[in-house]
């Protein structure tokens, strides 16, 4: 018992300072924000107790409203795209390739550019008239612009329907290819498989024409040189809910950061057992099925941890709007993080600035926990 | 699939390095570009280069004027098709003070057609003096009578001029260029679009034969951009703040992760729970009261906001550095412990050494950290000689809205350097602590 009591002391005396962050570092700023955010905050006074004042001002406040659709369309968005580009990568950096670590290395460079001057770089690729990516693009957009013009003429009702009567019969088609799987692969099935190609062809471009036709002609005028961080239309235009220009330039930038995530998911991917392939190979699996059976089951856990961190990571974004767009245009980029900056440290409404974090917080625990449910039979936890 | 000593067939690797290499291009363009601007002088970042060399190299040019050589930038060109011989240029020194609003157009109809820089009602209104030490060009609409020494003006004014040189150009398809001058403080954003106003430069209007390409001098954007964020000052600030967080983190995770690694305490594994759980926690919620914390503390405007709360522990930290003291051989610590060490000295003597990797990850990882944070020196820095590197870049990029893109690349290249240098000495441990981040999963 004495002994036991001993090791206890010693045990609290090594993670001492550790208890200490734990109270003043974030348990005391934690329970206090959830105070503050229940009181008005006058600069050079104390605070001053005003009830759930600061939450009814927030469910009428615009700007609040617009920050966290913003917040919430990026993550919708960059989120699966980031998660769907690293593990593309890894994947096919996991194949037997020459020179993987080279191709890791430059993957992974981004990651260590520092956040401010990726946002200024990133605004510089951005301009308009002389960034990189316009200058690249011009040549292609114009291109696009030429071709899709006819059809952005079009009534979307006509193409729409084809377009839509195409995906019904490529998904027909293909399930009736299955069905015939054994056959397929038979030399004399060569015919079949060709008339599939030039169906899923043609299937593919009328899904180009009804989209050009749905998304009319304003948005193929563009085309050539967008204004990115200066345009505040959504894209598609006729999606009031989409992501403006201005965001979708900030999502284009964080798929730059990807490599990071890729490299996490390479060396997950090395980790899974070689018997497990050779196992797939013995029941005649195919590349598809051995990634579909094996491979993502066995990295699902880390697939789930970084959706959670970009959840997380999401309602975080701060550095990069701050600098490259501060909000604009029309607050089409005014991120939760950003705003709750504004109002405690340009408006010094602090009070105001903790109520919004509070729900901030609350979206990001609710969020988790459905990214958790949603996963719960998904996620495969080798060996617990 | 997985790791195999037997290569991919080539007809699958082919389209595989394919993709692959197209991605590298989409990773590394922008870094490109990033060094490509640095190098280029201020006017090249402003037209849309023509060719792949334009747009990576820091081009400039070189031409005799008056008998001495110049670096020039190329203004504009005075004929888009060449005039013929009888409808040439001059370049005068007029004897008499004029006024340029007096020309009908300095550089011909043609040119200000194409090349709007002042309209006519702007022109008429300018009150730029031109003395008799100055040259001017005339054309043909200002012409220049070369018999008589005249220069006949818009308002039909004559004035007396001596003639500097006559020009036209030697072949066909040899277009007229008006340079000018290139002098190093162009690169400094206060000149921008200072230049083409200024008259005391050395100009000349030079067929394009006599204008030579030249590689600028690499350097030249360097130690503007340096000078302009304050560069040596700031680093010291990032080092000093790097160098006290490194410590801090290390030193105190050390101990908390050994704290809940090897000893067995009650409400260890609840404690550990909670540590998890602060993870969660999202920066924005703990700002406010932070701040107000330790502006009671008098702290804010000062560096301490910054790096005191490194060496009270940091979750991430004590999870990673415990999952790998976990690892460690168990029988070593015991048979030092029945050797009567005290638990410091085995942590000292016996766990340190065999950590060396995992807690030089950790020193990577929060000097990382340091270098890059940008929101905490910005809620906690005000005074210029405090701000760190993130913060200094920034004020230099709001302060001139983006304009002098050839100095912010400059400055954000030497930002990045270290970090990109460190990496290729490091790249096992860097690699293998990404790896390891994805642990908890």
């Amino acid at each position: 018992m004495r002994r036991s009591t001993g090791r206890t002391l010693t045990g609290y005396a090594f993670i001492a300072p550790w208890m200490v962050a734990l109270a003043f570092f974030i348990g005391y700023p934690f329970l206090a924000s959830l105070y503050f955010s229940a009181c008005e905050y006058p600069p050079m006074m104390g605070p001053l107790f005003v009830g759930a004042e600061n939450y009814v001002e927030l469910a009428r406040d615009d700007v609040f409203r617009q920050s966290m659709l913003v917040t919430i369309t990026f993550a919708v968005v960059a989120i699966p795209l980031g998660v769907l580009l690293a593990l593309t990568l890894a994947v096919m950096l996991n194949s037997r390739i020459r020179g993987q670590s080279v191709y890791r290395v430059i993957y992974y460079l981004p990651h260590l550019v520092p956040s401010v001057a990726v946002a200024i770089l990133w605004m510089w690729m951005f301009n308009p008239n002389f960034g990189i990516l316009n200058v690249v693009l011009r040549p292609f957009g114009t291109a696009a612009a030429w071709l899709l013009r006819p059809f952005a003429a079009l009534d979307p009702g006509l193409p729409g329907w084809a377009a839509l009567a195409a995906v019904v019969a490529a998904f027909a088609a293909w399930r009736w290819l299955k069905r015939r799987s054994e056959d397929i692969r038979a030399p004399e099935a060569g015919g079949l498989r060709s008339a599939a190609l030039v169906a899923g062809i043609v299937f593919a471009a009328m899904l180009v024409v009804a989209a050009a036709a749905w998304t009319g002609p304003d948005d193929i005028k563009k085309l050539p040189s967008p204004g990115w961080l200066t345009d505040a239309n959504p894209f598609p235009s006729k999606l009031s809910v989409a992501p403006s220009w201005a965001l979708w330039a900030l999502i284009y930038m964080s798929m730059w950061g990807v490599g990071q995530m890729a490299v996490i998911y390479l060396a997950k991917l090395q980790d899974v057992p070689v018997e497990l392939y050779e196992a797939a190979d013995l029941d005649g699996a195919n590349w598809w099925q051995k990634t579909r059976h094996v491979t993502l089951p066995m990295i699902s856990p880390v697939i789930l941890f970084n959706v959670v961190m970009g959840i997380i990571g999401a309602f975080q974004v701060f550095t990069e709007p701050y600098i490259m767009t501060g909000g604009g245009p029309e607050d089409k980029t005014r991120f939760v993080a950003m705003y709750i900056y504004d109002q405690a440290f340009q408006y010094q409404r602090l009070g105001y600035a903790s109520a919004v974090a509070w729900v901030l917080f609350l979206v990001i625990v609710a969020l988790t926990m459905l990214a958790l449910r949603i996963s719960r039979e998904r996620v495969y936890y080798a060996a617990r | 699939m997985a790791t195999a000593d037997r290569p991919l067939e080539w007809y699958k690797a082919a389209p595989l390095h394919g993709i692959l290499l197209g991605g590298a291009v989409f990773f590394v363009l922008p870094l490109v570009w990033m060094v490509a601007t640095s190098l280029k002088p201020l006017d090249q970042t402003m037209r849309v280069p023509d060719s792949v060399g334009e747009a990576l190299l820091g081009t400039g040019h070189r031409a005799v004027i008056d008998g001495r050589e110049y670096e020039v930038t190329l203004e504009r060109p005075l004929a888009p098709s060449p005039p013929s011989g009888d409808e040439p240029y001059w370049i005068v020194r007029p004897s008499e003070e004029l006024l340029a609003g007096e020309m009908t157009h300095p550089f011909g109809p043609e040119v200000w057609r194409k090349y709007p820089i002042f309209n006519a009602e702007e022109l008429r209104k300018m009150e730029t003096r031109i003395g008799p030490e100055m040259k001017l060009l005339a054309d043909r609409s200002n012409p220049f009578d070369e018999a008589a020494g005249v220069l006949r003006l818009r308002s039909g004014r004559k004035v007396k001029a001596e003639l500097v040189r006559r020009v036209a150009p030697a072949a066909a398809g040899d277009d007229l260029w008006l340079v000018r001058e290139w002098r190093p403080s162009d690169t400094d954003a206060k000149e921008i679009g200072s230049t083409a106003g200024d008259l005391t430069r050395a100009w000349a209007v030079l067929p394009e034969s006599e204008i030579r390409s030249v590689v600028r001098e690499i350097p030249q954007n360097y130690p503007a951009a340096l000078r302009r964020v304050h560069f040596g000052r700031s680093l010291v600030n990032t080092l000093f703040l790097c160098l006290m967080t490194v410590c801090g983190a290390v030193v105190s995770s050390v101990v908390v992760a050994y704290g809940f690694a090897f000893i067995e305490f009650r409400g260890r594994n609840l404690l550990f729970g909670a540590t998890l759980a602060t993870m969660m926690i999202p920066f924005p919620i703990v700002m406010v009261p932070m701040y107000l914390l330790y502006r009671e503390l008098g702290w804010v405007g000062s560096f301490k906001p910054l790096w005191v709360w490194s060496w009270f522990g940091s979750a991430f930290f004590i999870f990673l550095l415990r999952q790998f003291f976990l690892g460690l051989p168990k029988d070593l610590l015991d048979a030092a412990r029945i050797d009567g060490c005290s638990e410091l000295e085995i942590l000292w003597h016996v766990v340190v050494p065999l950590s060396k990797p995992v807690i030089a990850m950790v020193a990577l990882f929060q000097f990382l950290g340091t270098w890059k944070d940008f929101m905490g020196p910005l809620i906690y820095l005000g005074n210029r000689s405090q701000f760190t590197l993130s913060l200094s870049l920034q004020s230099f990029s709001s302060e001139h809205g983006g304009t002098p893109w050839h100095l912010l690349m400059a400055a954000s290249t030497v930002f990045s350097l270290p970090l990109i240098v460190l990496f290729f000495f490091t790249v096992r441990t860097f690699i293998r602590s990404v790896a390891m981040t994805g642990m908890k999963g």
